[in-house]
């Protein structure tokens, strides 16, 4: 099994080219690379006999070559083959993995379907990777308290496909919904295009059972928004697998909308799209969805997927309203009437369930569309507010024209969650500026007021730009959130916290606040 | 306290920290003063940390729909300043009337009936500015909703009861005012409430709140105009009951309000959250002499004599639930909470890491945490 086949969003890099020159193409040589690699990461005997002893020889691997199947998830740049791979069955073998960990002193990193883009799944050397891909059952669907009871290893669309019979579903819809897991959503706090109206993974998940880096198990959360006590759970939702392992979830259900409709509108600019996006949301309309491309990203996705875009047009807004159908039918004409009066040129309503769907494919094609007219790309995912999108678009082009490279921009624009695709071709000798300037976009989010990343996480990718936006004394803070989780830092170290092995002694210097520059807020 | 006790107002961040830094002995933080026996009883403390003077708009963007505040500011004239720009902050709990702050609202995790639509604070809240008992600042979050960069540290001060830290500024996610807002509501015991609860919620109506007082269910939609008319009427048919006229639906939600927020004849007010589908029967077990119940959200809100307090919790427990004491009466010594959850490992764990010398709020989570952590001996 090769978990980086079901990835949803993938972006290939130079590294993974590399690695794939150094290690040679197939045959006999990649096989003895591979086991030198696990040879210098690989553990004792006396330690994978502890790990077959409690969990079984099938569910443990340190064959080398299947070893390298988990050295990476979706961001291919970054890889490291583990030490070891562990497949516990159940909650109490993920238990047990984790206390022979802490019995060995094993650092350890948990992982659902390895679609996640920052290096958040990342192994570590000579440290274990605990998979979670057979915790997957859908322990209980509660029609009556619309909620539903999980492993960790259930695919975000399965919750869903379980509670569709009650007329229910499972909001929160990030693109690789078909394979990528619950688990991995809730260490992502992952969100999707609908995430604007009905908020992120956090705000839809009631009580978590945790396995903590000693072993013992906590219940975080509880089964009401009524609180006793700080919320644990919502640090822990987010938190990147730098706290515990989630073994058990529990969600809210939603009723399934009674009326969905969706339009397609063109613009002339991405300043004019922007400006429809302000208007609607001035109006007091919270659509379900509204999602921008610019003419790249619709040319890439056209060559794609055909899914109905205008080749040519500068920017192609995608609008979704949902609700109940008097409230949606009201509100979908007043959308109409700004996107007309912004100057669309061209507006489709989606005619039923089959157009509405092939407008979506197109959206959600994006990414690996942008592959077919690039060699190589790396993906950002900032965030900016939303009255700045304007600004952060005219950046990012100047940025990308200094750079000599070019950026296609596909994003949520609800929300400001940007997703500019920087373009290049490693043979041509771009990588490194490419690496630059997708950095620098991320960084020029966080000087607008807004996040280095609105759903795709730190991970191993973003944790040396983290003193971008945060100061030394935030991050401290949440160091010492971190210890009281986990104080030996055996949980997926060298995530989401920059540390001096991973980004130098100094990690970029910290900038205040555009706010403190400006004198709103002060800083001590 | 006493009449002696030592005050500390700070007006800013600089202010904040110099209070926190300049006494070293334990402090109680205190807002509007609105629910100074909600929890725990609070043990002996050396100062008060005021917060009243925390208070203003930092800076309010009206087209990212997002506000940060001084945690000191009162909520309801808050909403009136963001009324005037068609916005407002989706959180409706009883003390607000009674100008509860912000930072006081965040801090004891408090929410009203249009939770069922919009969540509470903990959804609400997108940044923050705390200064730590050892005199640290820390922020996290920003003015964007989206937003996965660090831990989400504003998460951990929601229901903290001030034992974490000190919120100076929260930075806020806004809402617009709905066009229009209707009621409609059924005079039903809460067994039958639960019933008509579970058809609303079944049809496509989407109700932002769904509460059962003083006998009746109240249903309350918004929307648009002609949206919230036509769902009303639907409403209206499904329930065989009327549409309130906009009096009415004010009266009967102030009602509501009153019933939460009511203090006084001995009673102990217990806050219960349970499994919506174990509410009706668990509420009707427990004897309380007045109660608002969230068929929809699981949440209600009891008047129990002192005495049926600790059944009261053990019950709550049983059921799956959590309980915790909002009003203790004179001469009251029920416990505040229930049970300890199978978490308190890792809250005592956070507030030994944020908080390690116990200065903050002793005895708020009397009785699960002990006098070792809650501070020096």
């Amino acid at each position: 099994m090769d978990p980086r086949n079901h990835a949803g969003e993938r972006c290939r890099s130079p590294h993974q080219a590399q690695t794939r020159h150094e290690a040679g193409v197939g045959g006999p040589e990649e096989a003895e690379v591979a086991q030198t690699l696990a040879m210098c990461g690989g553990l004792g005997t006396d330690v994978v006999a502890d790990f077959t002893a409690a969990l079984g020889a099938g569910s443990v691997i340190t064959d080398p070559v299947r070893l390298r199947s988990y050295e990476c998830d979706g961001l291919t740049g970054y890889r490291q083959v583990p030490g070891l791979v562990v497949l516990p069955g159940d909650a109490g073998q993920v238990g047990a993995a984790v206390r022979l960990c802490a019995r060995h002193g094993l650092p350890f990193v948990a992982r659902g379907a390895g679609t996640g883009l920052s290096g958040g799944a990342l192994p570590v050397a000579e440290g274990v990777v605990i998979s979670l891909q057979r915790l997957r059952r859908i322990l209980s669907v509660d029609p009556l308290d619309r909620r539903a009871v999980l492993e960790p290893g259930v695919t975000n669309l399965d919750v869903t496909r379980a509670a569709a019979p009650y007329g229910l579903y499972y909001a929160p819809d990030p693109s690789s919904q078909q394979v990528c897991t619950v688990g991995g959503n809730v260490a992502e706090n992952s969100g999707g295009a609908h995430c604007l109206k009905y908020g992120f993974t956090t705000n839809h998940v009631l009580e978590l059972e945790v396995v903590l880096a000693d072993g013992s198990v906590v219940i975080l959360g509880g089964p009401t928004g009524e609180q006793c006590g700080p919320d644990l759970r919502g640090v822990f939702v987010g938190s990147e697998g730098t706290l515990g392992i989630v073994t058990k979830i529990t969600v809210r259900l939603l009723r399934t909308p009674e009326s969905v409709r969706t339009l397609l509108a063109d613009f002339g600019s991405v300043h004019a799209a922007g400006d429809t996006v302000s208007d609607i949301v001035a109006a007091g309309i919270v659509p379900a969805a509204v999602e921008m491309m610019d003419a790249l990203a619709v040319e890439a996705v056209e060559q794609a997927v055909a899914a109905g875009y205008t080749v040519g047009t500068p920017a192609a807004l995608v609008v979704e309203l949902d609700g109940p159908a008097e409230e949606v039918a009201t509100q979908f004409e007043q959308v109409r009437r700004i996107c007309e009066r912004r100057g669309c040129t061209r507006l489709h309503v989606a005619t039923g369930e089959a157009d509405r769907a092939r407008i979506w494919k197109g959206r959600k094609a994006a990414f690996a569309a942008v592959g077919r007219i690039s060699p190589d790309y790396f993906v950002q995912d900032g965030v900016v507010p939303r009255t700045q999108l304007g600004e952060a678009l005219d950046r990012i082009a100047a940025m990308g024209a200094d750079a000599g490279l070019r950026v296609a921009n596909v994003f949520h624009a609800g929300d400001g969650n940007l997703h500019p695709l920087v373009l290049y071709d490693a043979d041509a000798g771009e990588h490194e500026r490419a690496e630059k300037l997708s950095r620098e976009i991320a960084e020029l989010c966080v000087e607008l007021g807004g996040s280095l990343s609105g759903e795709h996480g730190i991970g191993t990718d973003k944790a040396c730009s983290m003193p971008r936006m945060f100061g030394e004394e935030d991050l401290a803070v949440m160091r010492r959130v971190r210890a009281a989780f986990d104080p030996d830092g055996r949980c997926n170290p060298g995530k989401l916290l920059p540390t001096p092995r991973l980004c130098g002694e100094r990690p970029g210097p910290f900038r205040p606040h555009p706010l403190e520059a400006a004198g709103g807020i002060e800083r001590l | 306290m006493t009449g002696s006790m030592t005050v500390l107002r700070p007006t800013g961040l600089a202010t904040a920290r110099e209070a926190m830094l300049g006494t070293a002995g334990r402090l109680v933080i205190s807002g509007a003063g609105t629910a100074p026996d909600w929890g725990g009883p609070l043990g002996a403390v050396d100062a008060v940390l005021d917060t009243t003077g925390l208070a203003g708009v930092v800076r309010h963007n009206p087209g990212d729909m997002t506000i940060s505040v001084l945690a000191g500011t009162p909520l309801r004239p808050l909403q009136d300043v963001l009324a005037g720009h068609g916005q407002r902050v989706a959180l409706d709990a009883a003390r607000v009337r009674r100008g509860a702050t912000v930072g006081g609202l965040v801090a004891t995790g408090d929410a009203g009936p249009s939770a069922l639509a919009f969540g509470t604070l903990r959804d609400l809240v997108i940044g923050a500015i705390v200064v730590l008992s050892d005199g640290t600042v820390s922020r996290s979050g920003s003015h964007v909703i989206k937003n996965v960069a660090g831990y989400d540290l504003t998460k951990l001060l929601h229901g903290c009861f001030g034992t974490l830290g000190l919120l100076v500024e929260v930075i806020l996610r806004l809402h617009p005012v709905p066009p229009a807002t209707r009621t409609v509501a059924v005079g039903c015991p809460l067994e039958g409430a639960a019933r008509l609860c579970r058809s609303v919620l079944d049809g496509p109506c989407e109700p932002v709140a769904v509460e059962w007082c003083d006998g009746r269910l109240l249903v309350r939609l918004e929307g648009t105009e002609r949206g919230v008319a036509s769902r009303a009427q639907r409403l209206a048919d499904l329930l065989a009951a009327p549409v309130l006229d906009e009096g009415d639906a004010e009266a009967a939600w102030a009602r509501h309000a009153e019933i939460v927020d009511r203090r006084g004849d001995g009673a102990a007010v217990l806050r219960v959250g349970l499994p919506p589908s174990r509410l009706p029967g668990v509420v009707a077990s427990l004897g309380a002499s007045a109660v608002t119940a969230g068929p929809a959200t699981g949440v209600a809100t009891l008047r129990l004599p002192p005495e049926a307090v600790a059944a009261a919790h053990a019950a709550v427990y049983a059921a799956g639930g959590t309980s915790m004491l909002r009003h203790r009466p004179a001469g009251c010594d029920a416990p505040a909470w229930g049970p300890p959850p199978a978490a308190l490992p890792v809250l005592a764990s956070v507030r030994r890491a944020l908080d390690p010398d116990g200065r903050l709020g002793p005895g708020r989570f009397s009785p699960w945490m002990d006098a070792d952590l809650d501070g020096p001996r």
